[in-house]
């Protein structure tokens, strides 16, 4: 690409000079209220940079994604086509202070959510006591029967998780979503880093940034401490709907760091309630599967009969205990939209703590009173589907039409349990390099958590930005990109 | 005990067998084009190659005649022939996706560059102008493909798999290619033998890249059976059936022995067979007459080494199971 670059208008001025955060909390400026820089190295070391160059830089480390593949792949009819995430080239930093309060709160939450679901597996107190309405989790569709007095190594239902925080204009951190089932994304914080190091080395100089490097052997380590009691060298397998699937690069990844064999469903068989994996010296047993196919796909002869990317009998070797399975079935109901809005009372409710990280104010659409005041604010208020994820299917009040609000309202009145409606978070914004120079795009975050006998947390996180100028909605597949996200040693 | 999955072993072997055939298809193509050359068009004879690879049907299906412009096409960048070019390197690829836990990365971008590339071709680039450098170009990028694993794949039990389908399929063009030369002899000598000069001897050894070789060793005269026995039987030459057979037996050997996969003893006995017969074939007087049924014999017996291959390592269930050869499956799930 050389000396080419994307800018409508290269000028002279410092890339920083004409940037202007607005109203929101602003990840290297501060608050509206008071923009201290909070980051002033970082702004100054910014203020230096020649903008075209750093464009024509942006053009190259992108190219390199893709030719590296880290790529996520989209099918057509025919050919597998392979897209990167876009990347942004300015980091988004986590001071120390940051950090500590979203680790804290992010363990808290795991470790309340795996008490939980122990908890509706076994005696189900929670529900007896009235603290969240027992048909909403008994009759809940990621509600398994299969799990019931399932008692999983330490416990833990939830080995690998990424909890989507957003920051609100007073700079405080908010979960928006957990993620327990399947979450992704963690590839592209380790490969993100790696890029950075490559391409901008003297973006990074003088700073000291906590290592991303750790995450396959600590990810490993957690798999080994939940195998099945007893096997001295458990065989740990990571479990791919294949190469179709849109995050099959994420599967590789992880596969290759942990050094441990990328399976399919057609690779692994169950004889006598014992998993095994089909290998050219012949059947070898399996005994920890993370992996990356959903319930309904798991097993067949348990689920969905129709499914081929599963193997058959899996759930008769996971209730034996033979195989643990990473994450455990039926975690789908402790990440529920409409379960999440419960989450403050269910973490006071086992820990007898108070959330570390606070909900985003939410209104279950299947109590009356919640569903008539969201039908009054519609226009101010953000209407989510409880059982879809990605953002589909969500109704943005302030920025939707009239006749998506009216479409909206229908579905709402038709089946208000399956709402929830939220106000708008002002979500933070980052400095962003754009075709117009560097701009304020929001940003969230979602760090990722891996546990065992106990949590272990990636210091930093998927940071999403959502490139196109206003929008808040950063998910892949709807125009968010990814920033590499330093958590610094020390505060800057 | 191997952790190595049956699957990603037979992609292996698939992935180098596909490689292995685009660049024969792109050799055949480039010296029988050359041979053309200052010939008439009436001589122009391209159905043959249709013939190598028994492709009338798909062909007929395709084009009315075979003329060398459409048999050029149907081999270099006709997709909806699953022998051609395009065809065996998107198979590679395929192939590549699957091992990708296994390869380094060089090697994934070696074979998704080079498919990129091909898809780029249009109809000038294999136009009789430009049809000698795409042919270069497809065999180096072949060269290319089989170099980056040579020197960057970790030579695990991964290793003899990629080895085994490289040999078994060259093996197997080296076969075809003799038994259709040989045959257009046979049915040509009778009508007019001054068509097989010098000049066909010559692009026979060149479809092998054996002409200057064979030179070295016979340089007074071509006899037809000197070249026939060069290729079947020269063990230092790189695409003769020999140093193929040679090449395989120490990849069978490497499993059995060095990666102690015990099961590896039928796909041995099968090729020792290979190799006896091999061998009796070279102590026959009377070879040329016996050449068909001699390539024909030794086509059938790759074939049941790669089927042997299957059922010792690839999972294949001894009677008449399905083969699966591709690792593509069409379900999906969403992710959050």
């Amino acid at each position: 690409m050389g000396t080419v670059t994307t800018l409508k208008t290269p000028g002279s001025d410092a890339p920083l000079d004409h940037y202007n955060p607005g109203p929101f909390y602003c990840e290297l400026l501060g608050s509206p209220e008071n923009r201290n820089r909070h980051l002033a190295a970082l702004w100054h070391r910014l203020q230096q940079q020649d903008l075209a160059n750093l464009a024509a830089r942006a053009k190259d480390a992108e190219r390199e994604l893709f030719t590296l593949g880290i790529t996520f792949t989209v099918y057509s009819d025919r050919d597998a086509i392979d897209r990167i995430l876009p990347f942004d080239i300015l980091p988004r930093v986590l001071t120390a202070e940051d950090w500590r309060i979203i680790d804290a709160g992010v363990k808290q939450r795991v470790k309340a959510l795996n008490l939980f679901l122990w908890d509706i597996y076994h005696a189900r107190h929670i529900l007896k006591d009235g603290v969240i309405p027992t048909d909403m989790i008994l009759k809940n569709p990621n509600y398994r029967k299969e799990m019931l007095d399932y008692d999983p190594p330490c416990g833990t239902y939830v080995h690998i998780s990424g909890t989507d925080i957003v920051r609100n204009g007073k700079g405080e951190f908010l979960v928006l979503e957990d993620n327990c089932r399947t979450p992704s994304g963690v590839s592209y914080v380790v490969e993100n880093r790696h890029l950075m190091q490559r391409a901008f080395p003297d973006l990074m100089q003088g700073f000291v940034i906590e290592s991303v490097s750790e995450y396959g052997s600590k990810l490993c380590e957690k798999l080994l401490e939940v195998a099945p009691a007893g096997v001295a060298e458990p065989q740990i397998v990571l479990l791919s709907p294949g190469v179709f699937n849109s995050a099959y690069f994420e599967h590789v990844f992880l596969a290759r760091e942990i050094g441990i064999p990328l399976v399919e469903g057609r690779d692994l068989f169950v004889d006598n309630d014992r998993a095994y994996m089909k290998t050219v010296s012949g059947p070898k047993p399996v005994h920890v599967i993370y992996r990356r196919v959903n319930d309904d796909y798991l097993d067949p002869e348990a689920f969905n009969p129709e499914s081929v990317l599963g193997v058959a009998g899996l759930m008769r070797a996971f209730r034996k205990g033979n195989v643990t399975l990473a994450n455990a079935v039926g975690t789908g109901v402790a990440d529920d939209k409409a379960v999440y809005a419960y989450l403050p009372r269910i973490i006071r409710y086992y820990l007898n703590e108070d959330p570390i990280l606070p909900n985003v104010e939410t209104h279950i659409c299947r109590e009356a009173a919640s569903l008539q005041y969201t039908l009054d604010h519609l226009d101010k208020l953000v209407v989510k589907p409880v059982g879809e994820s990605g953002g589909y299917g969500i109704c943005v009040g302030p920025k939707a039409t009239k006749a998506e609000l009216d479409l909206c309202r229908d579905q709402l009145k038709a089946n208000p349990a399956n709402y929830i409606s939220q106000p708008m978070v002002d979500l933070s914004v980052c400095p962003t390099l754009t075709e117009d120079g560097v701009e304020p795009r929001h940003v969230d975050l979602r760090p990722f958590a891996v546990t065992g006998r106990d949590t272990w947390l990636l210091p930093g996180g998927l940071t999403r930005v959502a490139l196109k100028k206003g929008s808040i909605v950063v998910n892949s597949s709807q125009g968010g990109g990814t920033k590499d996200t330093w958590v610094l040693r020390e505060d800057a | 005990m191997s952790s190595l999955l049956s699957r990603h072993a037979e992609c292996a072997f698939w992935m180098a067998r596909y490689i292995e055939r685009a660049e024969s298809v792109a050799r055949l193509i480039e010296v029988h084009s050359s041979f053309q050359r200052g010939r008439s068009s009436a001589e122009s004879n391209w159905a043959w190659l249709v013939a190598l690879y028994s492709d009338q049907k798909t062909f007929a299906k395709a084009f009315d005649q075979a003329t060398g412009e459409n048999v050029i096409q149907f081999y270099i960048t006709y997709l909806e022939n699953p022998s051609s070019i395009q065809s065996c390197v998107r198979s590679a690829r395929e192939n590549a996706r699957a091992l990708r836990p296994l390869i380094p990365t060089d090697m994934w971008y070696q074979v998704n560059d080079f498919y990129n590339r091909l898809l780029g071709f249009s109809s000038t680039d294999i136009s009789e102008t430009r049809l000698s450098r795409t042919c270069d170009a497809i065999k180096r990028g072949c060269y290319a493909q089989i170099g980056v694993a040579e020197n960057t794949l970790y030579h695990d039990e991964i290793w003899p798999f990629f080895r085994l389908g490289l040999f078994i399929e060259r093996a197997d063009q080296i076969s075809r290619l003799l038994d259709v030369k040989f045959a257009q002899i046979a049915t040509g000598l009778k009508a007019d033998k001054s068509q097989f000069d010098f000049g066909f001897w010559a692009l026979l050894l060149r479809s092998a890249s054996a002409y200057h070789a064979f030179r070295r060793i016979h340089p007074s005269a071509v006899e037809p059976e000197d070249v026939a026995r060069f290729l079947l039987f020269d063990r230092r030459l790189p695409r003769s059936i020999a140093y193929c057979l040679c090449e395989i037996q120490s990849m069978i050997d490497l499993l059995h022995t060095g990666f102690q996969l015990n099961h590896a003893a039928r796909a041995y006995e099968q090729m020792e067979v290979l190799a006896g017969g091999l061998n009796q074939a070279g102590r026959d007087a009377a070879l040329l007459d016996r050449l068909h049924a001699f390539n024909d014999w030794m086509q059938i017996g790759l074939a049941s080494l790669a089927t042997e291959l299957g059922y010792a390592f690839f999972g294949y269930q001894r009677p008449g199971a399905n083969i699966q050869t591709s690792p593509h499956q069409f379900q999906t799930q969403t992710q959050n």
